[in-house]
């Protein structure tokens, strides 16, 4: 990861570390997602010369240092697809879909993709002000003081359209109608970074489901503030779409007052559904698990069970595993979805099913949990109280959360996905 | 001068209209009357009572300066349809639009207690205390602002504008000045040996080419949205703007030096409320009629001056983080602007109710020392800027504009930087 401004003026060496100049600017190519970085722009005896990103073997905030001793002084010549960041990109007046002008270019943001540098994002937060001012530690330290974070935005530069060579402005290219098409991971990245008001305005153009999947990649922080910002009934129908296990994590995080109305504007079951998995610790296996999983009873054929299937689909977080229950709803068997196509479809499934379950109980730790999926290399895991009975499942996207560092709910960034986490 | 803007395209050519003409009028004409403000007023009645006619000649220069420096920044909201904070930010960087902001915003907190000292006073004339004079300012100036469009604002501070000169012209008629020695004041420069009239000299130009009135008069332009094919209506309206402004600064100094230095009249004029005893003094020559007509004048001026200097405060510091601008947006669409401008009326409202009189002319004092240290780099942004190719296009300052620029800098430099020593020394 590397800030525009951190590689602005350092020095620049050749191979054996003779000073040659400072970086003027960074060339990059646009037209890829991530536009990667084709030059160098060098400041030498007043002169600014021209290199290409081959000859570069480092750039860090230290300085760039070149594969060469020798350098091709000729005249700098901008490619029509080219860009200069530093005096192209730099400081312009970000305008969003209709014009309207929305803040400055405060740092451009470079990070390792697949091996070269790239441009990702756009720096607008006030950490990339402070940055540039040159005043971020001490401001950081002031506001630790004080308690307060130092706010850090980014827009994820996929949705900038930086429209001319001649840069007036940069257009951001995600009107609110747009939102809804892009991967709710994607989405939320994006609804993150918006001002509380303008989160509510989004939010309010999506349908549900599309609501829903959004809200579940968010911070917890950020799920809360919207969901108390929206109207109660609007807030329950997203409830009612998200996954149990999610919602009751929400529910759980929202005030006393407003988790009462809207689960009262809740469905029935729905409600029930998310007060029970309420009642588990936040970290044990109950907390993390979810209400939507497929069981049949052993009496079924394959084929009936396929069926059965077919019927849940839409709604169970995974149908990889069918697990077998008897009359009280205990945990008697699984299946994979693999053992039900290769069975001959006239077959009880009693015949051919695992009838010794792996299992978790609902007071296991979410670390426990982890460790039994990894071990036996599941995709989900049924939870199980203490007399067996079958409550629920953790599936391995829910047991790895753990693994990611405190909190451990919060989704890395899309455009941080390839380094090391935002810093907040 | 250089025209190079008729050659801009048919189009513009045909823009060479009357009517189209009259339709760029504005930002010239509101920036040349607010630069007259209640620190303008209250300095050229000074100079009047102190020197009579004799410092005519440096309204005239300074007048002359006025008109290339809103030239330069008039065409610069022209060229790139942004304010001079934003294109600072753009082409020098974080710290120097830093640096302009701050400082800026510092003086112009002073010029809007100034402002609102101002309204005070000539209230104070009709009996009205000081805080309802302040809170009705206050109140009228945020509402018009909040609540009007651009073209209503605009058409409100000409009006204004007109109002301060009309007033002026009729007090300076009934002092019975002698014509004749004004006239010949206004072209030959009277040269003194005496520091203090010097510093006077300095004092009125500071108050008529300021940092603010720099950033004005190029947000005002963009906000407006003209663009390069206005650039003849522009410069009229500049023009205009700083004829009426050097005559409304002209029959202030004739006023007072015909009804009060000429008779002779001893006025403390360092006391905080010297243009209210100036404006008593104008009574018994010109009539009580002068000195009403003073005092319109002056409360008109401040309340022109109180709208302008916290617009342009609020348009350098959204500029400068890129946020939306424009006194035609409604609250929501533009909540820092309008935010920002509410801001620094209220902030220098409370100065003015909360904070004694002599603190009070120690917060005018500083906002002068800081614009004297900010004029000479907002002239040096100015004229780099405007000889920018690739900022400017065809809008470039040519050759003879550059040069006069570059003397009209130096000499305002140079004047600053007189004027910030004198500051603190004894005169």
């Amino acid at each position: 990861m590397l800030y525009l401004s951190q590689a602005i003026g350092r020095p620049v060496r050749d191979e054996l570390g003779e000073p040659i100049g400072t970086v003027a600017d960074l060339i990059v190519a646009i037209g890829d997602r991530y536009p990667p970085v084709t030059g160098i722009v060098v400041k030498t005896n007043g002169r600014e010369i021209f290199l290409q990103w081959q000859s570069v073997s480092s750039l860090d905030a230290g300085g760039a240092t070149l594969r060469t001793t020798a350098i091709d002084i000729s005249k700098f010549h901008q490619r029509p697809n080219e860009i200069r960041l530093k005096k192209d990109l730099m400081d312009r007046q970000i305008v969003d879909i209709d014009g309207r002008k929305v803040v400055r270019v405060n740092d451009l943001r470079l990070d390792e993709v697949e091996g070269a540098l790239h441009l990702v994002a756009v720096d607008v937060g006030a950490s990339g002000l402070l940055r540039r001012l040159g005043i971020e530690s001490p401001w950081r330290v002031i506001a630790r003081g004080l308690g307060r974070g130092v706010p850090e935005r980014y827009i994820d530069w996929e949705d900038v359209d930086p429209v001319e060579r001649t840069i007036a402005s940069v257009k951001l290219r995600v009107p609110h109608k747009g939102l809804a098409e892009l991967h709710p991971a994607d989405l939320a990245t994006i609804i993150d970074q918006l001002s509380r008001n303008d989160r509510v305005g989004v939010i309010a153009s999506l349908d549900d489901e599309a609501a829903a999947d959004a809200i579940g990649e968010m911070e917890p922080e950020t799920q809360v503030d919207i969901l108390e910002d929206l109207e109660p009934e609007r807030a329950a129908d997203i409830l009612e779409e998200m996954d149990p296990d999610e919602a009751a994590d929400l529910v759980a995080d929202l005030s006393e007052e407003s988790r009462e109305e809207i689960l009262g504007l809740m469905e029935k079951d729905e409600a029930q559904e998310v007060q029970e998995l309420m009642t588990y610790a936040e970290d044990s296996a109950g907390g993390i698990m979810t209400t939507e999983y497929v069981a049949v009873p052993a009496s079924l054929t394959a084929a009936q069970t396929i069926d059965r299937l077919r019927e849940l689909e839409p709604t169970a977080e995974t149908i990889y595993y069918v697990y077998v229950t008897d009359e009280a709803d205990k945990l008697v068997g699984v299946l994979s979805l693999r053992d039900l196509i290769v069975a001959k479809p006239n077959t009880r499934i009693s015949t051919f099913m695992f009838d010794e379950p792996v299992a978790v109980r609902t007071d296991a730790s979410q670390e426990e949990v982890t460790e039994v999926v990894a071990r036996y290399n599941l995709l989900a895991v049924p939870v199980v109280d203490a007399q067996g009975k079958l409550e629920g499942i953790v599936t391995v996207d829910d047991a790895i959360d753990t693994l990611l560092p405190q909190p451990s709910k919060r989704r890395l960034p899309r455009l941080f996905g390839r380094s090391g986490p935002a810093e907040r | 001068m250089r025209k190079p803007a008729l050659a801009l395209t048919p189009r513009a050519v045909n823009r060479v209209r009357f009517a189209a003409i009259l339709g760029v009028l504005g930002p010239g004409l509101v920036s040349g009357f607010a630069d007259n403000d209640a620190g303008g007023i209250s300095t050229y009645s000074v100079a009047g009572v102190k020197f009579g006619y004799d410092l005519l000649w440096v309204l005239l220069a300074s007048q002359i300066v006025l008109f290339f420096t809103q030239e330069v920044g008039a065409r610069l909201g022209l060229a790139t349809g942004q304010g001079l904070a934003g294109i600072v930010r753009e082409r020098f960087g974080v710290r120097w639009a830093a640096f302009m902001i701050t400082a800026m915003l510092i003086a112009n907190v002073g010029s809007i207690v100034a402002e609102f000292a101002g309204c005070g006073a000539a209230l104070g004339l009709f009996g009205v205390p000081n805080w309802v004079s302040a809170l009705l300012a206050a109140t009228v100036v945020v509402l018009l602002l909040t609540r009007g469009s651009y073209s209503k604002v605009q058409y409100l501070f000409v009006a204004v504008g007109i109002g301060v000169s009309t007033a002026y012209f009729v007090s300076a008629m009934l002092a019975h000045p002698d014509w004749g020695r004004a006239a010949s004041s206004l072209v030959v420069p009277h040269l003194a040996s005496s520091p203090v009239y010097w510093v006077t000299v300095v004092a009125t130009v500071g108050t008529t080419i300021t940092p603010w009135g720099q950033a004005f008069i190029q947000s005002y332009v963009a906000d407006k949205r003209l663009g390069p094919e206005d650039l003849i209506g522009e410069r009229l309206d500049v023009g205009l703007g700083a004829l009426l402004t050097n005559l409304i600064a002209g029959f202030i100094v004739i006023a007072c030096a015909a009804a009060v230095y000429s008779v002779g009249t001893q006025i403390d004029t360092s006391s905080p409320d010297a243009v209210q005893k100036i404006a008593g003094a104008l009574t018994p020559l010109a009539g009580s009629g002068a000195t009403v007509l003073f005092a319109v004048g002056l409360l008109a001026a401040s309340f022109l001056g109180l709208g302008v200097v916290p617009l342009t405060s609020a348009y350098a510091a959204c500029e400068a983080f890129g946020w939306e601008t424009g006194v035609d947006w409604r609250f929501r669409e533009a909540p820092a602007f309008y935010g920002l401008m509410i801001f620094f009326v209220t902030f220098a409202a409370l100065f003015i109710l909360l904070v004694p009189a002599g603190a009070l002319v120690q917060v005018m004092f500083t906002a002068q020392v800081v614009n004297c240290l900010l004029l000479p780099f907002v002239l040096v942004f100015v004229m780099r800027l405007s000889a920018d190719k690739q900022l400017m296009g065809p809008l470039v300052s040519g050759r003879f504009l550059q040069a006069i620029g570059w003397i009209g800098t130096v000499l305002l430099v140079v004047l600053s930087l007189v004027l910030l020593a004198t500051s603190f020394l004894p005169f």
